[in-house]
């Protein structure tokens, strides 16, 4: 086919990367009277098209200078990050995750340039862009807000992004896909750095590609601070410090590649710390605080110890007679003794059962659902009771087969049983990874592909189940096969592969989730432990040093590096000894600090300078209101005496509104975020004034009655509430508010006083009710 | 059953847009916000936006936008009420007449001539279509936009009213004690707050307020020793409550008083009570929303909205419906007509009242009234046996008549909310099979909510637990007739 070309004429054509733009800019007053498409050459498949305009002009056309060569613009390399830094392809606007507005689809952050090669150029029939006269193309009509756009205004006309968009377009909306050197690596400059609180400073991106050269990408990269309460960024890269001290990182995305810029913000000069070192978690966990200059708080008293340690190992509130003990003892290894009993007693195991049945989401969906629910309860519990090694216990977990009754773990394949849901489930609670997003498009905050996300989904790809006589039960074995998992986006078949790493191949009779725990236990493994280990930092020190606790990634680096890695080594050391692990945080002086501030550290809130409370959770705080006043919350089903901690799935929520109403999980999600610690108005009316609270005040035999009516000094009555409320005894001017809050007269309905023994005993149950809404008690401190 | 597989056309409101060219989405401008929930400061703004565009009138808008949901639970069949065939063959268009209504050319079916009278006052909104065809589902994706069209036992989203609660409850606890989130008689039992937490559940009002013995416990005890102890427990509680609140940076303590001093208010201020109690209403306007349950629920609702409760929603249900106590009128449960003529009158009156008192007392430009179900009926009748006796139901065995699930086109009603009134928008087929016309999506209904809210729904994010920002609404957009 013959293309006639005539000098008025402006041929958008494809450019090549020899030949430069051959244009001919119309002159101002040239009228197009005629406009004709006609396909020049069918080049690789793909039709070129030329277009044929008559025009009449006033002037002449005057041609462009064919001998000045622009720069190619590259659609991969240039366009796109223009895309992405203005917002066209999020979530919300155009990406195809979202559905595209307006049927205009990108892929989500340009992840997939070949696609938005396609989406741009060719679809909507090649509307969206006008190689004749690119300023009209609908793309930058819209994105410049000349035209109506549900977006709003992305890029200004003078901007230097529409420049190239518009340079892009003229050239001929060239695709350089296949031909672009490939973007290998992201670096920020400086990678670190420290900066004083309110410092200022700009973040330099380098995009390095595969041809050696190197870029300055700052303009159109993206920044995101991980810490928004301690350092803001905006979008062109210029960071500042806010006033809270401690290591903040600043992530920086551009093309799928992402890189940190770590600062470090101290407080003041050098600190002066004497605090005793008790292990290598102090000699960490101190020398972060020295160099940001924030000096800790001191040790706590052994009555806020015996309290904290006894509700963070155990669940639950220290007895009046461990709490006399402890005092009377003046053996200067008390506090590791406790912590040792506390281990080997079965509230330990009853406690830490409670917080893995909940992320193994061990949940009655149905009546029948009792046998398994109890049967996993059971074997988490006897596996914590015992000890067993953590990476055994996740071995068997992953590996497990067979019926529920002989080999109980099989309960969680029973629950979660899409294989996408298992290896999301596995990645997150031991590994610490994310991958949810992946199984549809690249992580946008990190390395993981979709072919990292299939390569996990083909361990769990031979997992077989098929049902058994017994109604609700599944016998799951090991589907004899080589196992694979198909990308769905590439359609490949993938080999089972450990978050990116290859594992030896797999015979057809071996079952691959036996692979991935090998995988898992070995000593390297950059994931089995730290996530492990800060999950357990967390769960003592309120803040993980990495948080989320189950959101690991480059993009998210702790705040103590140094103290995050010897944890790690000490439990890979410890043959994932997870009772040593809680006695070497337990027993440093790192935990054991007072959670009172000094001046000099109130600003931080993740350097553990001081204990940082946090109130106590659903089924610690109820089993916490029955110590105090004497009575007991029965749950169907279970034998009488059965405490909150203790409950082996969420189906006693219903029976008590108090676990539900402060968040106790449904243990529906691998996170523990499901489990609720905020505050709220519900929590508030009930603990005031619920009927289940009023009937523990006043409960036969209960701590009020029993104590208005004993015969005991009513200083000592008081001191016995202390004790069993905070593990303490009252300080002089709380004897007194007590002491005269005991002695006042009531007066009945008809305004009468009531007898003094009626009336002692409603001052006792104010009283335990006050004690029961102090913070003090309802946080642990 | 019905299911929906047929279901093809866009799911999309067609219309003009209810967004201005400019500030939509500037709010990626904040970098990779568009990643992020949304901030505090932009709920604020889109806040102050929703306050401003409710003030057409000229009158500083000091009191937040809110939303009474009058829900039918089970569905009500659009045919036999808001959008009635009388042309369709007998097998479908059932044994009611037709009668005009205030707006011409709008027609009723004669179970709704109080509604009809004053036709003026509100919307009806004739091509609502879901794509679930269970109860679970259908309301799943009505109350919290889950596309997904298959039965599962809990929300995996949170529903709007819990979405609306956790967003406006950034800003701190609130001041006024009765809380955001009210529900007398709620749906609750394929809603809830998923992700959010049941901190965002609703205050829940249950029972008859038209029974004398009505009352709600623990709110504005009236028995003044039981306040006086209250007030002296805090006060003991306040006294001894010693420890040091310096670490308190991320204000948990300060939201914990908070909430006490608003729990203690609700406890035992007369105000709260009053909100609650009916007996301060005239005894006219009483009978004016009926001396039944239905009534009186939708009086209650009135009166703690203009109270101060923001969310409201209540259901119809109970014996008022008939022999099963919902809408569910197949065969096997209740004689479909019977049920319906059943229930018509209370439902007639209390949602007529309910839209006359929204306008009279001037709270129509604030307050936006949806009565809806999770879908449709059958158009086409079937016939199976009773499986039981009872209100509208022949004796287990009789044939009768009753129609099924039918998510591919319904009605529902809406008023106040400063909306254009008097008119329906859509319509379907002659059969009523089908919209034919401003077909309107789950998420089109929650978007057109959520605007009234002051909620972009396009770019307001929360996150799961998985920490994916989940947009509250996924793909809808505010019907462009149903916002001011």
């Amino acid at each position: 086919m013959s293309f006639n070309s005539e000098p008025k004429l402006c041929l958008p054509r494809r450019t090549s990367r020899a030949g430069g733009a051959a244009c001919v800019r119309l002159a101002a007053r040239s009228r197009v009277l005629g406009l004709s498409i006609v396909i020049v050459s069918i080049v690789g498949g793909e039709l070129v098209l030329g277009a044929r305009m008559a025009l009449a002009s006033d002037g002449e056309a005057t041609a462009a200078q064919p001998p000045v060569t622009p720069r190619l613009i590259s659609f991969t390399n240039d366009v796109l990050p223009i895309l992405t830094k203005a917002g066209c392809n999020a979530g919300a606007c155009h990406a195809k995750a979202g559905n595209g507005q307006n049927g205009f689809q990108l892929s989500l952050l340009g992840f997939e340039p070949q696609d938005d090669y396609v989406h741009l150029v060719k679809e909507g029939r090649g509307r969206r862009l006008f190689p004749a006269a690119p300023d009209q193309s609908l793309l930058l009509r819209k994105a410049s807000g000349r035209l109506p756009h549900g977006g709003g205004l992305r890029l200004s006309p003078d901007s230097p992004g529409y420049a190239t968009l518009r340079d892009w377009i003229q050239q001929g909306t060239a695709n350089d896909g296949d031909s672009a050197p490939a973007l290998v690596a992201l670096a920020v400059d400086p990678p670190r750095t420290s900066l004083a609180s309110g410092q200022q400073r700009q973040i330099k991106a380098i995009a390095r590609y595969a041809d050696g050269s190197e870029r300055d990408v700052t303009t159109l990269a993206q920044y995101e601070s991980n810490d928004k309460s301690m350092a803001e960024v905006d979008e062109a890269g210029y960071a500042k410090m806010l006033d809270i001290p401690g290591k903040v990182a600043i992530m920086v995305r551009f093309q799928g590649k992402v890189a940190v810029f770590n600062a470090s913000i101290p407080l003041g000069p050098k600190a002066e710390i004497s605090l005793p070192v008790r292990n290598f978690v102090d000699e960490l966990a101190l020398a972060n605080l020295r160099e940001l200059g924030i000096s800790p708080s001191p040790v706590c008293d052994d009555a806020t110890f015996l309290r904290r340690v006894t509700l963070d190992i155990a669940g639950r509130l220290p007895t009046l007679d461990e709490a006399a003990s402890f005092h009377a003892n003046n053996d200067p290894r008390k506090r590791e003794r406790v912590i040792d009993q506390l281990l080997d007693s079965p509230e330990y195991a009853d406690y830490f059962a409670n917080k893995w049945t909940a992320l193994l989401k061990n949940r009655r969906d149905d009546v029948s659902d009792i046998t398994s629910n109890f049967a996993f309860y059971s074997w988490v519990r006897d596996g914590l009771l015992a000890n067993k090694r953590y990476d055994q216990f996740v071995r068997e977990l992953l590996a497990a087969s067979g019926t529920v009754i002989g080999n109980p773990p099989v309960a969680w394949y029973k629950r979660v049983k899409d294989p996408k849901q298992q290896l999301e489930d596995v990645a997150q609670l031991f590994l610490g990874v994310r991958l949810q997003c992946a199984q549809c498009h690249h992580h946008p905050f990190e390395r993981w592909s979709q072919d990292d996300y299939y390569g996990m989904a083909a361990f769990f790809s031979q997992v077989g189940r098929k049902p058994t006589s017994t109604r609700g039960e599944e016998l799951i074995f090991h589907k004899r096969g080589i196992a694979g998992a198909t990308n769905v986006k590439t359609g490949r078949l993938l080999k089972p592969a450990a978050m990116s790493e290859t594992v030896p191949p797999i015979a057809a009779d071996d079952d691959p989730r036996l692979k991935l725990a090998d995988w898992m236990n070995r000593p390297e493994n950059p994931f089995f432990a730290k996530a492990l280990v800060n999950r357990y930092w967390k769960h003592f020190l309120r803040r993980g040093l990495i948080e989320p606790e189950d959101d690991i990634r480059d993009t998210n680096p702790p705040t103590n590096p140094e103290l995050l890695a010897a944890l790690e080594r000490h439990f890979v050391d410890s043959r994932f000894d997870l009772k040593a692990l809680i006695r070497v945080i337990a027993s440093s002086s790192t935990y054991q600090l007072s959670s009172a501030p000094l001046p000099s550290n109130l600003a931080d809130q993740q350097n553990y300078s001081r204990f940082y409370p946090r109130r106590l959770p659903a089924e610690v705080l109820l089993d916490a209101i029955d110590d105090l006043s004497g009575a007991r919350t029965d749950f169907p089903n279970l034998p009488i005496g059965t405490r909150a901690i203790a409950l082996p799935d969420n189906s006693y929520n219903n029976a008590s509104p108090f676990l539900k109403v402060f968040g106790r999980p449904e243990n529906e999600s691998v996170c523990e975020c499901e489990r609720v610690q905020s505050s709220s108005l519900a929590q508030s009316l009930h603990i005031m004034n619920a009927a289940d609270i009023k009937s523990k005040l006043t409960t036969a035999g209960g701590r009020a009655d029993r104590l208005a009516k004993s015969e005991l000094p009513v200083e000592r009555r008081i001191e016995e509430l202390y004790r069993a409320a905070y593990s303490r005894d009252p300080r002089a001017d709380e004897l007194k508010v007590a002491l005269d809050y005991l002695s006042e007269t009531r007066l009945d309905a008809a305004a009468k006083p009531l007898d003094p023994a009626a009336a002692a005993t409603e001052n006792f149950q104010d009283l335990i009710w006050a004690l029961i809404n102090t913070k003090e008690f309802l946080f642990n401190h | 059953m019905n299911d929906s597989k047929h279901v093809h056309c866009s799911d999309r409101c067609r219309g003009p847009r209810p967004f201005g060219s400019n500030g939509r989405r500037t709010f990626l401008q904040l970098g990779l916000a568009g990643f992020a929930s949304l901030s505090l400061p932009g709920m604020l703004r889109l806040r102050t936006m929703a306050a401003e565009s409710a003030n057409s009138a000229g009158q500083p808008v000091a009191e937040k936008t809110a939303v009474i949901m009058v829900w039918k639970p089970g569905g009500c069949s659009h045919i036999d009420t808001y959008d009635p065939k009388p042309d369709a063959t007998s097998d479908y268009r059932g044994p009611f007449s037709t009668i005009a209504t205030q707006v011409p050319g709008m027609h009723f079916s004669e179970l709704l001539p109080m509604q009809a009278r004053i036709a003026e006052k509100f919307t009806v909104l004739r091509s609502m279509r879901q794509t679930a065809g269970g109860h679970p589902a259908g309301s799943m994706q009505m109350l919290s936009g889950d596309p997904d069209t298959r039965d599962k036992p809990k929300p995996r989203f949170p529903d709007w009213m819990t979405v609306t609660n956790f967003l406006r409850s950034q800003s701190g606890p609130r001041t006024n004690p009765l809380p955001l989130y009210t529900g007398i008689n709620p749906p609750l039992e394929y809603n809830g707050p998923a992700y959010l937490g049941d901190a965002y559940s609703p205050f829940t009002v249950n029972g008859d307020p038209n029974a004398p013995t009505f009352s709600v416990p623990n709110i504005g005890i009236s028995d003044q020793r039981e306040v006086g102890r209250l007030d002296r427990r805090t006060t003991l509680r306040q006294r001894l409550d010693s420890l040091e609140r310096a670490f308190d940076r991320q204000g948990e303590l300060g939201a914990l008083d908070q909430f006490e001093s608003q729990a203690l208010k609700l406890m035992t201020s007369p105000k709260t009570r009053e909100a609650f109690d009916l007996s301060q209403e005239d005894p006219r306007t009483r009978d004016r929303y009926g001396r039944n349950a239905w009534g009186q629920q939708l009086l209650m609702a009135r009166r703690l909205i203009e109270a101060g409760v923001e969310v409201l929603t209540t259901s119809l249900s109970g014996p008022l419906c008939g022999r099963v106590g919902n809408w569910d009128d197949h065969a096997v449960n209740q004689h479909v007509f019977d049920a319906l003529r059943f229930r018509a009158q209370a439902y007639d009156q209390a949602v007529s009242a309910l839209i006359e008192d929204v306008v009279e007392r001037g709270l129509d430009k604030r307050v936006l009234v949806v009565v809806t179900g999770e879908f449709g009926r059958t158009p086409k009748i079937e016939y199976s046996p009773s499986t039981g006796e009872g209100n509208a139901s022949a004796p287990a065995g009789t044939v009768q008549p009753g129609r099924d699930h039918w998510p591919r086109a319904f009605s529902n009603l809406w008023a106040g909310g400063g909306i254009a009134t008097g008119r329906c928008v859509g319509a379907t087929d002659k059969r009523g099979e089908d919209p034919i016309e401003r077909i309107c999506s789950a998420g089109d209904f929650l978007a057109t909510i959520y605007h009234h809210l002051g909620i972009d729904a396009a770019n307001t994010f929360i996150k799961d637990f998985n920490g994916r920002p989940t947009p509250v609404v996924d793909h809808g957009r505010p019907i462009a007739e149903l916002i001011a």
